[in-house]
């Protein structure tokens, strides 16, 4: 409908706006590094820092992983909770919402302390420590994975769909993955993003669990008392993610044809 | 082992599930252990130290002195700030994240529209602190590039006529920025889940657009909206780093006071700050038990 | 479903392990034959030819708080690094006082890097170290240099550099410079004005406030009138609440700042003239100044090399690294006295008078001021909203 049409796009214009205005203003400072004309001075001396780059691809790998391990984690439990536990539901989803009320602090040294001794020595080891630092993304992460993945699964129906595949004859396996995942796609590539910005971004985890090993760390370290190159730091921060994201994106996309549930809108 | 982990649990205050012992008859929660085990791994048993620790004082001695001390009107006036602003955020974003989201869904927008605007809300739903602050001071502030452009072209200064990127609802806009992003990111699915046949249909029994919604597609997403906007509730609830960047403790949030408790430059009394995160514990448990009960009743109407 | 699940997993952690292998360094407790957590002083493990050897066994280093724009920490550091071949380990150059000594305490079983073995924390974090049992006690070669009333007798924690509060003015957004508190009042100054943080959290701050107050006829253990000051300054319309950061102070939004005399001047340096910076000691008043203290962890994983930073930053190069940056090392009048300063770091400094008036709180004096000012300053500033 033509007055459909008009409206959208004026939500997306008012957005745009929004959205963009302020990241021009970064923008617009970050290029006042040399007094009194515009130069991308600040951008060079940032690309010329050999630690952004290191500590962007461990980051991006932290992140990969975080988001497997969390989709692993959360899309079974959610089905399962639809399917089988509508009971147990309420207990989920406070438990989804609790990452919010504890402090990163107070988590990042529970962690510490409860696995720093004992059995459980994980600090002790790069890949400890690193296997921790995920854990705790997936639990900062939680909050998002569940949401985006159970209103995914709202907008199928469940039940009938896997009624019907085991009627079928399909086993657990086949009815994961290739009758509820598929229908998921955009509820799964929203987790991803939520939480591949969530690693890229976060710091206090990663700054007492690997110090400048992660990107957090290293860009407020650079950032620090540096006016301008703090914020060409975040412009730069900002498009890297989004092309991670778009990455994330294209690969997950490719595969949306043949999906049960109708295409596009 | 049904209950196991919530007595283990015992010392702190979630709400207890309902009774699971009734479902064990079909072992129908043995499906959430994974999710349970890992929580109870990586999320409860580190922040037991928060739920120990509000009944310790430094010396680690029983005592209800941090609990009680959250009865002082400064700190009420914080948790009510608080949640007073998570609420206007979750309302603003959710509104508005809803429109935009459907716009995107619905508009027949081109694709790479769509797409590009999806990544881009990933990117935004995170973009925080002191980076987002910064940018806002950069628009809004005194000196900001969007006020200098009012004034000199419009001849409207801002701050003259009482507007004040530092204040509540200067923080609030600053919000949305991550709000709205998020909003959009978890309401889509849902959305995508609103059959045009619906649409189609009920226009063809007569039925006007304010009708479609009122009768077919609010119902139908009541459910999700909820849930998203208990979602951005929870995302500002615990937001720290933009406000202490763009208004300096200046308004009285509880993850400030939390923060200065625990950072401890000045003030140092961390058990005071596990209280407080207690606290918002507790609030997060109230707004939890108020949507779950609003949720129950849209529910109820999709149920066949 | 849970076997494929269990499946999963391995594979996840066997791709983990092959990411942190690929990022793996070296690093790794070494087994000294003597122990250096014993250790009070260099000479009890034979000296610092003995101590250098242990802590390269040790191989590295874990540091925190420790931003490389403050006071020189980044040179250091580095210097630190090629002198004794040790790798460094920085965590959280962003965490507090309060922050250093939960990060020991919940590392207390941990001897992997995520362990402080050296703390930097403010003055009045003094008796809660000793109290707490966070440090151990350790003697400096130069230790009899450092002013008495700036350490604990035993060596449990020990000042290592000070500063004093001063206005930082970007000049370039202010026409003439404020030479005194009462300045900061005048209405040119409308919207200028502004603190490096939140008293309740931030040290410098809650300082600023103090300096305030001695302006104003106040004193530490009263330092009401400093309240008062900010809130005429905030009715005037002077006081811009946002936390000044470089950003801030470069795009002109936060013009005046009330800052530690090292940060401003540093600020001075890597801005380069965009904007320029003038560094101001009020001429009321007295200037305050601000101790901070050295301390080695008691549950440092690498003690040897805890020890070995410690005898770094109390040698003469050390002391001189960090006056570099700004900052007065604790040693500096032992320094002028021998006259090892360099003619030139000496010229950059500000005025030695303004140092010589200044006032050093002690530490009951700091717990006496922080009380009132965290306690009234929402209520008298009244910049709270509601």
């Amino acid at each position: 409908m033509k007055r459909n049409r008009f409206w959208n796009w004026f939500w997306v214009f008012i957005s745009l706006l929004y959205f963009f205005i302020p990241l021009y203003a970064t923008f617009d400072f970050s290029l006042k590094a040399r007094k009194g004309e515009l130069s991308l001075l600040a951008y060079q001396q940032m690309i010329e820092d050999p630690r952004i780059l290191r500590s962007l691809i461990f980051s991006t790998q932290i992140g990969v992983l975080t988001i497997l391990l969390g989709l692993l984690l959360m899309v079974p439990t959610v089905y399962w909770v639809r399917l089988k536990a509508p009971r147990l539901r309420p207990v989920v989803e406070f438990i989804s919402l609790l990452p919010f009320v504890v402090p990163a602090i107070v988590l990042v040294f529970g962690l510490i302390r409860v696995y720093s001794g004992g059995i459980f020595a994980l600090t002790n080891t790069y890949v400890g420590t690193n296997f921790l630092l995920i854990a705790g993304y997936v639990i900062i992460g939680l909050p998002y994975l569940y949401r985006s993945i159970d209103a995914g699964m709202s907008a199928i129906d469940v039940v009938t769909l896997t009624e019907a595949a085991q009627s079928l004859g399909a086993n657990w396996g086949t009815i994961m993955f290739r009758v509820i995942v598929p229908n998921l796609r955009s509820a799964m590539l929203g987790a991803a993003f939520l939480t591949l910005a969530i690693v890229l971004g976060e710091f206090t985890l990663a700054t007492f669990l690997v110090g400048l090993k992660a990107f957090g760390p290293v860009i407020w370290q650079v950032g620090q008392n540096r006016a301008y190159e703090a914020s060409a730091l975040v412009i730069i921060s900002f498009l890297i993610t989004w092309i991670l994201m778009g990455l994330i994106n294209f690969v997950g996309r490719r595969g949306a044809e043949g999906s049960i549930a109708a295409g596009p809108r | 082992m049904s209950n196991n982990k919530f007595e283990m649990a015992s010392g702190e205050t979630h709400p207890k599930p309902s009774s699971p012992r009734k479902l064990s008859l079909s072992f129908s929660w043995v499906g959430v252990v994974p999710f349970i085990l890992f929580a109870f791994m990586f999320l409860i048993l580190p922040s037991m130290s928060l739920f120990v620790g509000s009944f310790q004082d430094s010396k680690g001695n029983f005592t209800l002195a941090n609990i009680q001390g959250l009865f002082t009107p400064f700190i009420l006036n914080a948790y009510w700030v608080t949640i007073r602003i998570s609420l206007t955020t979750a309302l603003m974003g959710g509104v508005i994240g809803f429109f935009l989201a459907y716009a995107l869904v619905t508009g027949g927008m081109p694709s790479w529209v769509r797409s590009s605007l999806m990544t881009f809300c990933g990117v935004a739903s995170n973009f925080a602190g002191v980076p987002l602050a910064q940018a806002f001071i950069f628009t809004l502030g005194r000196v900001g590039l969007l006020t200098v452009f009012l004034r000199e072209v419009f001849g409207l200064d801002l701050y003259e006529r009482g507007f004040n990127l530092y204040s509540y609802w200067g923080l609030s806009v600053t919000y949305l920025y991550f709000q709205l992003p998020l909003m959009v990111l978890v309401i889509t699915p849902a959305i995508e889940g609103l059959r045009r046949e619906w649409r189609e249909a009920a226009e063809n029994l007569g039925a006007t657009p304010v009708q479609y919604w009122w009768h077919v597609g609010l119902p139908v997403l009541m459910p999700s909206l909820l849930g998203s906007m208990i979602l951005l509730f929870g995302n500002s609830f615990g937001a720290y780093a933009t406000a202490l960047s763009l208004t300096g403790g200046l308004i009285n949030l509880v993850t400030i006071l939390i923060g200065s408790q625990i950072k401890g430059d000045v003030l140092h009394n961390p058990n005071l700050g596990y209280a407080l995160a207690l606290g918002m514990v507790v609030v997060m448990a109230v707004m939890m038990s108020i949507y779950y009960a609003l949720r129950r009743r849209s529910e109820y109407w999709l149920k066949k | 479903m849970r076997t494929q699940k269990f499946v999963y997993s391995l594979l996840a952690m066997f791709v983990i392990a092959a990411v942190a292998l690929s990022a793996c360094g070296g690093g790794g407790a070494g087994a000294p034959s003597f122990d250096w957590s014993t250790a009070k002083s260099a000479a009890d493990g034979g000296g610092l030819e003995a101590l250098a050897e242990a802590a390269k066994a040790e191989g590295m280093l874990t540091t925190i708080a420790l931003p490389h724009d403050w006071c020189n920490y980044g040179e250091v550091i580095e210097t630190f690094k090629a002198k004794y071949g040790l790798n460094v380990n920085e965590l959280n150059p962003d965490a507090g006082s309060g922050d250093e000594i939960e990060a020991v305490k919940a590392n207390k079983e941990n001897k992997g890097p995520q362990a402080p073995d050296v703390l930097d924390v403010g003055f009045g974090f003094g008796p809660q170290l000793v109290e707490e049992g966070i440090t151990a006690p350790y003697k400096v070669e130069t230790w009899d240099t450092i002013p008495a009333d700036t350490k604990h007798p035993d060596g449990y924690w020990f000042g290592d550099y000070y500063g004093v509060l001063g206005f930082e003015v970007a000049t370039d957004f202010v026409e003439n410079v404020p030479r005194t508190w009462a300045d900061l009042l005048k209405p040119e100054y409308k919207g200028k004005v502004a603190l490096a943080g939140d008293p309740r959290t931030s040290n410098q701050a809650i300082q600023a406030v103090n300096a305030a107050a001695l302006a104003n006829g106040g004193s530490f253990e009263d330092p009401t009138p400093g309240l008062e000051f900010f809130k005429k300054l905030n009715e005037a319309g002077n006081f811009v609440p946002v936390i000044a950061k470089a950003a801030t102070i470069a795009s002109g939004e936060t013009p005046i700042v009330i800052r530690w005399d090292y940060l401003a001047l540093t600020d001075r340096d890597t801005f380069a003239g965009n904007p320029n910076i003038e560094f101001v000691i009020p001429e009321d008043g007295t200037p305050v100044a601000g101790v901070y203290l050295q301390g080695v962890s008691a549950y440092a994983p690498q003690p040897a090399a805890a020890r070995l930073w410690q005898e770094f930053l109390y040698s003469d190069e050390g002391q001189l690294l960090w006056l570099k940056g700004y900052c007065h090392p604790i040693r500096y009048n032992d320094l002028v006295a021998r006259n090892v300063i360099p003619a030139d770091m000496a010229a950059k400094l500000p005025p030695a008078e303004d140092y010589a008036r200044a006032v050093f709180p002690t530490v009951d004096q700091l717990a006496a001021a922080k009380t009132v000012v965290t306690e009234n300053w929402d209520t008298v500033v009244g910049a709270d909203v509601k």
